[in-house]
């Protein structure tokens, strides 16, 4: 008969033999050497560039165990989270913002050729007519900002909103566009707003993530989960994908037979196994994955409480329009603010639908449209309201905005009018607003021309916007950096960027 | 003499003649020259003293709010090392010069102004200023240089005497993080802060890489954060900026210890059990500009006398005259 | 080749008499008469080009002068007497010799340039290839670069700009130097310079008593013209 001994003399050989095996001449030979080599040329790097001198970086590494640790900023921030309220399929300036009344006039003329020619378009074919604004616009606020009759309930917060009127994108198609707002880069593969601003700032709350995303509309937006991806920063950094109703996170709870204690003990058996890996492979991601898988454990408690708008009084939820259960952009505005007490650092909230090309019902401005400002307009007011009556509202950026704009002529897919009113898409300008986090209200920056195509007073381009963002975040969008094939890659990116310092109060 | 075949009929002139004849024509043709180039005429005549070059006040409109334009978008292409057109525009004697083809700032004359049109130019224009391909110069910038040269284009004349000049952008700069100065001013406390960060972890933090100040955020720690810890963390008080005591079981025993934090600028209080004593303990803070105090039961004239001192408080209304982000 | 067109050229001996010559004498060909107002032309296409703006113009114009430039520095070697280096440099020395003898009434006489002339086109030559050098690496600080502006830093295509716009000044004062010259030789000493260089005929009285011109054929100029044209299209456009 085994005797326990004669077992522990096998499992010893065992695993030593599995230890062994692991590492062979091959194994030595594949990762060690050019190990050696990396460290070799890391070092040898690190000697030039210091040599050299250079304009010296900011440091972000923490302890492996804490990727998420909190960093203080470079300069003083005035804001220290941002809540990012992305609609996705990009809702028409013309419609919400951009008072154009030449616009009007022109209502059901031909679009003059000047404005066709060196221009792409994604559906418009042949000379479409020009559309005049399907909503009558009036002056709101002491401000006396023009706004559309669409969101009657965000007009009472007019002064506190910054719009930028020109910013403009050179895509004109929806996934790039959208990588590009959020990521500065048109292409898959760069870090998202988010993971940079969690990779320089950490988050306060190590009980849940810094980075939260939260969907509504139906669908995931276009760009994919890329637009809350780390890029080539660290994973930890990426967007969690959250949920407003049902589980938080999916496959965050334990199923039906675990208990907490007994996942807690199947983690700690984990982590002695990563432990030993670590020790003898030494990669630094085994530890940020331990520390990923504690931060799953803690969130089992935190992100449930934190996500679930059944703890707010029914006041507080009928402020927003929010139902417990839904999937409603107004439960995730609820959810938003309640992250944000709990010193989230980078909300994001995706509302899909607002592609509104007039080819369908669902995409007309009269009707499909309509519902989409009618599902935003109360939330955002009252995420607003709520920010600004708990003194929130001056430490957290608030910004709006989709991936580019929409026409100024009626679309006519294939030459033919659309059944629906609707406009094709328009990367030369829409508009973004902003609020909160030391953000000028009651102001409009930039303009666009007399038929609201192109930007043509003060221009902004996306990263001029990222590095306003981050100048209120308190970083210098240069010194935001991360070394990645042989660049200090910036979220920014190669171009020159400015700060709109004209917003800024 | 011998009949040459050319010289029959041609003018002969002796040598003093000729000179004569050629310094005539050397003068005529110079004052041609001047003629065509006005900034030739503006050079001899300021070698000979017939011009005074226009110098720049100090605290002149001028050297304030047009020079740093021209020297922002201009003096690359107009300036020391290169003066296309022989135009300078470093200086108030170089604008007001001229260049190749004349004076470009005519004072109280804006549609005269050669500088004026170029820069109204629309931007595909050929000789739109700055050409493209450089940052153009904004609408306000361009209203400013304007407004200079409506009102005389003098060196002399203050900032203030112009009206309606639109405010200058604020200007963004980065400096580098002198680290050595930052350590000389956290080195007092530095000590003190690294042993509360280490009993408090996650709470006592930095205000930011550049500055020596500190800011507390113990919302986070909940009811389990009370007045001793906050007298254990007031050893660093004169460097606390920014607190976040919202959800802690703070009470008004810490209001002594809070106004002694001089430089407090943002104070959060969320339901928390103060009560008046700190918010009349709070009156003596300068530097206060943001208060909440959602959920406490402050009174309300407490509270106006600190909005009447400047302070936003947030008390759970959305008050409408405090509601814009200054700060 | 010796001139065909008037047959006692050949046929003199040595040391014959001026009068027993024709009144007028062959004493400039025709490669080199071209270059001359070539030349003039081009300066002139070039300043004005280069006042107005019109940058395409003021490239050719250039490119056109270089290649004439080249051309004439080969001419000088290969050339016609007349117009070979060998004839009309001269050491200074005899230079201010010459301009004395000018001065004091008692000019000798020269088929081609004279000491002084010869200083003088030696002098435009190098200016005129200098100012040619110096553009071919100019900028105009906005949209037009010199074929070669992009070979060389920024600063030094400036410095070069610099340098551009300085020689021009030179050789302004050069080219006022050479009309006052002619106009003197002209008006003062009664010998047209203007007509002979045009024409290629100087009037016997000008000449020195011994004549010993040769010609090269001008088949051969073209070549080396076409020579010059390669050298220079190969800076341009490669």
């Amino acid at each position: 008969m085994k005797t326990p001994r004669d077992l522990d003399v096998k499992i010893d050989e065992e695993l030593q033999r599995q230890l062994l095996q692991a590492q062979t001449r091959r194994h030595f030979l594949q990762t060690c050497t050019s190990g050696l080599g990396a460290l070799f040329l890391g070092a040898a790097a690190q000697k030039a560039l210091s040599k050299d001198g250079g304009p010296p970086r900011l440091d972000f590494t923490r302890a492996p165990a804490q990727p998420l640790a909190a960093l203080p900023p470079q300069f003083t921030a005035k804001a220290r989270r941002v809540i990012y309220l992305h609609m996705a399929g990009a809702p028409s300036q013309l419609e919400l913002f951009d008072h154009k009344p030449v616009l009007t006039q022109f209502d059901g003329k031909d679009c003059p050729a000047s404005f066709m020619t060196g221009k792409r378009f994604a559906f418009i074919t042949g000379i479409p007519k020009l559309m005049g604004t399907r909503f009558p616009f009036h002056q709101a606020g002491k401000s006396g900002a023009w706004i559309s009759d669409r969101l009657p309930r965000l007009e009472k917060h007019i002064d506190d909103l910054c719009f930028i009127k020109s910013v403009h994108t050179d895509q004109f198609n929806h996934a790039p566009a959208q990588l590009l707002v959020q990521t500065g880069n048109a292409r898959l593969g760069y870090p998202s707003l988010g993971s940079w601003v969690t990779y320089g700032l950490g988050t306060e709350n190590q009980n849940l993530p810094g980075f939260i995303v939260l969907l509504s509309g139906g669908k995931t937006p276009d760009g994919g989960k890329q637009l809350w991806g780390s890029g080539f920063l660290p994973s930890v950094y990426q967007g969690v994908q959250c949920r407003s109703h049902g589980e938080p996170v999916l496959y965050l709870n334990n199923p039906p037979e675990i208990s907490r204690p007994l996942r807690r003990r199947m983690l700690d058996a984990i982590d002695d196994i990563n432990h030993q890996t670590h020790s003898n492979f030494g990669n630094p991601e085994t530890i940020s994955r331990i520390a990923q898988y504690e931060m799953a454990f803690r969130m089992q408690l935190d992100a449930t409480d934190a996500l679930d708008i059944r703890h707010e009084p029914a006041a507080m939820q009928a402020l927003y329009g929010a139902k417990p259960g839904e999937a409603s952009f107004a439960n995730n505005c609820l959810v938003a603010r309640r992250l944000a007490e709990r010193d989230v650092r980078f909300i994001q909230l995706y509302h899909w639908g607002w592609d509104s090309h007039g080819d369908s019902e669902f995409y007309s401005l009269n009707v499909g449209f309509t519902d989409r400002c009618r599902e935003i307009d109360q939330p955002i007011a009252a995420l607003l309201a709520d920010l600004k009556s708990r003194g929130m509202l001056d430490d957290t950026l608030v910004v709006w905005g989709g991936e580019f704009g929409r026409t100024s002529m009626r679309e006519n897919r294939s030459g033919q009018q659309n059944p629906y009113a609707g406009r094709d898409h328009n990367p030369s300008a829409f508009t973004i607003w902003m609020a909160g986090g030391g953000v000028k209200g009651g102001m409009s920056y930039g303009e666009t021309d007399d038929l609201g195509y192109e930007a043509v007073k003060d221009p902004v381009e996306i990263r001029d916007l990222h590095a306003t963002m981050l100048y209120q975040l308190g970083f210098d969008h240069h010194k935001l950096n991360y070394p990645y094939q042989g660049l200090d890659q910036k979220l920014t990116g190669v171009k020159p960027a400015r700060v709109v310092a004209q917003i800024l109060a | 003499m011998v009949a040459s075949g050319n010289s029959s009929n041609r003018l002969r002139l002796s040598a003093p003649v000729y000179c004569a004849c050629v310094a005539l024509v050397t003068t005529l043709g110079v004052g041609v020259a001047m003629l065509l180039r006005p900034a030739l005429a503006y050079s001899i005549r300021s070698v000979v003293g017939l011009e005074k070059p226009p110098q720049a006040a100090p605290g002149s409109f001028y050297t304030v709010r047009v020079a740093p334009l021209f020297k922002e978008h201009c003096i690359g292409c107009h300036g020391k090392s290169r003066h296309k057109a022989e135009l300078r525009l470093d200086s108030l004697t170089g604008a007001m010069r001229g260049g190749k083809h004349g004076a470009v700032i005519l004072a109280g004359n804006l549609k005269g102004s050669e500088l004026v049109t170029r820069l109204t130019l629309p931007p595909g224009n050929d000789k739109a200023m700055p050409p493209s391909g450089k940052p153009p110069m904004s609408a306000d910038e361009v209203t400013v240089i304007k407004l200079w040269i409506a009102a005389g284009a003098s060196g002399a004349l203050p900032v203030a005497a112009i009206k309606g000049a639109p405010a200058p952008v604020p200007k963004i700069e980065f400096p580098e993080i002198d680290e050595a100065s930052v350590a000389r001013a956290r080195a007092p406390l530095a000590p003190m802060v690294k042993q509360l960060q280490a009993r408090f972890p996650g709470v006592l933090s930095y205000e930011s890489r550049s500055s020596a100040d500190v800011q507390i955020n113990a919302s986070l720690l909940g009811r389990s954060f009370g007045d001793k810890e906050f007298a254990a963390l007031a050893s660093v008080r004169e460097r606390i900026v920014w607190a976040d005591l919202s959800g802690t079981s703070i009470s008004d025993a810490s209001a002594l210890t809070l106004a002694e934090c001089k430089h407090l600028r943002t104070l959060r209080l969320a339901n928390t059990g103060v009560t008046d004593p700190t918010a009349q303990a709070l009156m003596s803070l300068s530097a206060l500009k943001s208060l909440t105090v959602v959920g406490t039961s402050l009174t309300e004239s407490h509270l106006a006398t600190l909005r009447s001192k400047g302070v936003r408080v947030y008390d759970g209304h959305e008050t409408s005259s405090n509601s814009n982000a200054t700060s | 080749m010796t001139d065909t067109k008037h047959p006692q050229t050949r046929m003199r001996p040595r040391n014959m008499q001026n009068h027993l010559l024709p009144f007028h004498v062959r004493v400039w060909d025709v490669p080199t008469r071209l270059f001359h107002w070539t030349i003039v032309a081009l300066v002139a296409c070039s300043w004005y080009s280069a006042d107005n703006g019109l940058m395409k113009v003021h490239l050719w114009s250039g490119s056109l002068l270089l290649t004439l430039l080249l051309f004439r520095i080969a001419w000088g070697f290969f050339g016609s007497t007349t117009a070979r280096f060998s004839n009309f440099l001269h050491l200074p020395p005899k230079v201010f010799g010459y301009l004395k003898a000018v001065m004091s009434n008692n000019k000798p006489r020269y088929a081609g340039h004279n000491p002084a002339g010869g200083l003088m086109v030696t002098a435009l030559i190098t200016m005129l290839l200098a100012q040619v050098a110096t553009g071919l690496f100019s900028n105009d600080g906005i949209r037009f670069n010199a074929p070669l502006a992009l070979s060389v830093s920024a600063d030094m295509s400036d410095r070069f700009t610099e340098l551009h716009g300085i020689l021009f000044n030179a050789i302004l004062l050069l080219v006022w130097m050479h009309l006052v010259a002619v106009f003197f030789y002209l008006f003062v000493k009664e010998e047209n310079l203007i007509k002979p260089m045009m024409t290629g005929y100087k009037h016997r009285d000008h000449l020195p008593p011994q004549l010993n011109l040769k010609f090269v054929h001008w088949a051969i100029a073209l070549g080396v013209l076409a020579a010059a044209a390669a050298m220079v299209g190969s800076i341009l456009f490669l």
